[in-house]
């Protein structure tokens, strides 16, 4: 060990009070920012995973300029043969087609069954493919009352009853239950009248009050019946393997599909009101890090430079018999750096077990957070490299750079002045 | 220099400090020599200058005017650097309050110099000892000064100040902190080391015990030089 390094390991051990609270400075910092990171991490990842998993998918396809403005008339043609080659992109783990229309639906008060239909309410009509849909979202998994969408033979006399689910605030609003029949009245793409009745085979609860206020689900063969888009959808969703690979399972999708007149978006595109509020969360977080990073900062500041006032007169002796300045700093920051590695050390271990304990029981939110639509209920911190190399850099680049400051005073202490005050 | 036994040797040397915008002369021009083995002793009331003139010839201070030549070295013409490299290697120090450090044992304090140095290990243990021996301390190499009454951290003083082999040891008021029975032995010791070694000390003091030790004794007085008194 080298003069310097011993004098500055030394050092470290004399005031031992003083050492002890610089460290946990740091190791306090370590842990915050460690802890605040993971649990944004988790709260997002956990969100985004949920919605998107759940209803939207990860990447969408639709017609070119769909998106900004959705029309009957903008579909996917010939969905199964895009669908195909979805599918055969990497990383993609399932698609679902959807059509989304508009109509009016009636229903008419229980146990009045001749009556009129006296409840109204207009209503997205969103028509799945029960099979892929559930493969994609496990769909049934919303489905609160009643069951799931079944596939049958696309009745094509639209004579017979059909099955449709619910929105549950829709139900109410329609006074309906599961088994009621209720009639559909809407406008085809051809521009005949699309109407038919159906009964309500169950009743979906999907976590947004806003989608199960105004949403109703057919099966795809009788929406694509009923408003005249055989063979088209208006959405593909895609399900990928990991929300690391969007991006990347975005950009090859748009590429295998391009020349159909298709366009492909990342949930970052069209969720983009989640994705900016995540973004100035992501700010927020950074601003709170710099914060706590600061704070501790200063603390370690002030004690560094209590240190080296203290031993100003030891610098003076260590000048007086020919010690460099540069040996000096080297010294201070030295012994800053020694108590940084203790305090990553000593926080990484302190931030595993909270992160893991958060990562285990989350916090339940009560009421649930409504997050642009989508409802969560409970955050969970996720451990990611950014938990430790984050707090560790800011920790090692800190107790430098503070410690810089009081070195280079220490390091021009004026010998012959400290010397004569005793 | 004229003679080749000169060590030090000061021409026309100046020190004037600012105090709040008046000007303190500190040192108002001093010519002195100082030839090899000399074992003198600065004296002169408090506030005369003889640490303002120890620390000008040690290169801690730089001087308004005047020169200070050691070995062919013009302090005047020195850069930070080169002073730092001129009081490691011509200048040991002896303070007054003792001034060894906390964490080091006396062994390490001693070494510290030559570890600067860049001096071999096997030969800075072997000097250590020895020097150790010279101030009777060698059965304390591995202690820490705190544990040291003293006339013993002094007595690493002098080892630490010695070690190198110094053209000139300095010392200001090595005993102010000591009783006279310490003060008297640390002399004797420093004297016997001056005899042994050939090594020029010099130092200043209010002390009757040091005074008469000392082989030559100059005076200060308003930072002015007076005639040396004869030589004992
Ligand atoms: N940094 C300084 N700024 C202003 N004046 C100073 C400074 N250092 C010393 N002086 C003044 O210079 C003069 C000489 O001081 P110096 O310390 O050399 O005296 P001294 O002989 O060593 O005194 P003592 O016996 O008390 O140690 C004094 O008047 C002192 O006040
Ligand atoms: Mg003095």
């Amino acid at each position: 060990m080298g003069l310097i390094s011993k004098l500055a390991w030394r050092n470290i051990f004399r005031q031992k009070r003083r050492t002890i609270l610089t460290v946990l400075t740091m190791t306090g910092g370590f842990v915050l920012s460690s802890l605040s990171i993971g649990w944004m991490d988790g709260s997002y990842s956990g969100m985004i995973l949920f919605f998107t998993n759940h209803q939207t998918g990860q990447v969408q396809v639709h017609k070119d300029g769909y998106l900004d403005n959705p029309s009957i008339y903008d579909t996917i043609d010939n969905y199964n043969s895009v669908g195909e080659r979805i599918s055969n992109q990497d990383n993609v783990r399932s698609w679902a087609p959807r059509i989304y229309v508009g109509a009016l639906l009636a229903s008419r008060d229980p146990g009045v069954s001749d009556g009129i239909y006296s409840n109204s309410a207009a209503a997205a009509v969103i028509g799945i493919d029960p099979v892929m849909e559930e493969n994609a979202t496990a769909f049934s998994e919303q489905i609160i009352e009643g069951e799931m969408l079944t596939v049958s033979e696309a009745d094509s006399s639209l004579r017979a009853t059909g099955q449709i689910l619910l929105g549950k605030q829709l139900a109410v609003m329609l006074n309906a239950s599961v088994g009621d029949s209720l009639v559909l009245f809407s406008q085809a793409a051809d521009g005949s009248g699309a109407d038919r009745k159906y009964a309500v085979r169950g009743i979906v609860s999907t976590g947004s009050n806003e989608v199960d206020r105004t949403t109703c689900y057919l099966t795809l063969a009788d929406t694509q019946l009923l408003f005249a888009l055989e063979n088209r959808v208006h959405e593909i969703a895609v399900m990928t393997t990991s929300l690391r690979e969007v991006d990347k399972v975005a950009a090859e999708i748009s590429l295998a599909t391009d020349s159909l007149g298709l366009s492909t978006a990342s949930w970052k595109v069209f969720a983009k009101e989640f994705y900016a509020g995540m973004k100035a969360d992501e700010t927020q977080l950074k601003i709170m890090l710099a914060i706590i990073i600061g704070v501790a900062a200063l603390g370690v500041l002030n004690t560094i430079l209590m240190m080296v006032l203290e031993r100003r007169r030891e610098f003076g002796v260590m000048k007086a018999i020919g010690t460099k300045p540069k040996s000096i700093v080297r010294m201070i920051v030295l012994e800053a750096n020694v108590m940084g590695l203790v305090s990553v050390l000593l926080g990484g271990v302190l931030s595993t077990i909270g992160l893991l304990i958060l990562s285990k029981h989350g916090m339940i939110l009560d009421p649930p957070l409504d997050y642009g639509g989508f409802v969560f209920r409970e955050m969970v911190a996720s451990i990611t490299p950014a938990c430790y190399w984050i707090p560790s850099l800011s920790v090692m680049i800190t107790s430098s750079v503070v410690s810089l400051i009081p070195a280079l005073k220490a390091a021009h202490t004026d010998a012959a002045k400290s010397l004569r005050t005793v | 220099m004229s003679n080749n036994k000169n060590v030090i040797e000061t021409r026309g040397l100046k020190k004037t400090y600012e105090d709040g915008g008046v000007p303190v002369e500190a040192v108002r021009g001093i010519d002195f020599t100082l030839t090899k083995g000399e074992f003198t002793a600065i004296i002169g009331p408090s506030g005369s200058g003889k640490t303002t003139f120890l620390n000008l010839m040690a290169g801690l201070d730089s001087p308004t005017d005047g020169e200070v030549e050691l070995s062919g070295n013009l302090i005047s013409k020195m850069s930070g650097k080169e002073l730092s490299n001129y009081r490691r290697d011509h200048i040991g120090f002896i303070f007054q309050a003792y001034n060894l450090f906390p964490v080091l044992t006396v062994e390490e304090n001693v070494e510290y110099i030559m570890l600067l140095q860049g001096i071999h290990k096997k030969e800075r243990h072997e000097r250590v000892m020895q020097i150790l021996e010279q101030v009777e301390l060698e059965n304390f190499a591995h202690r820490l000064p705190s544990k040291l009454s003293g006339g013993q951290q002094q007595r690493v003083a002098v080892a630490r100040a010695m070690v190198s082999r110094p053209a000139l040891v300095i010392a200001d008021e090595p005993t102010a902190n000591l009783d006279s029975k310490t003060s008297g032995d640390l002399l004797d010791m420093m004297k016997k080391l001056n005899e042994e070694t050939g090594m020029t000390f010099l130092f200043s003091t209010h002390d009757e015990i040091v005074m008469k030790r000392a082989r030559k004794v100059v005076t200060i007085r308003d930072g002015l030089l007076f005639k040396s008194e004869e030589e004992k």
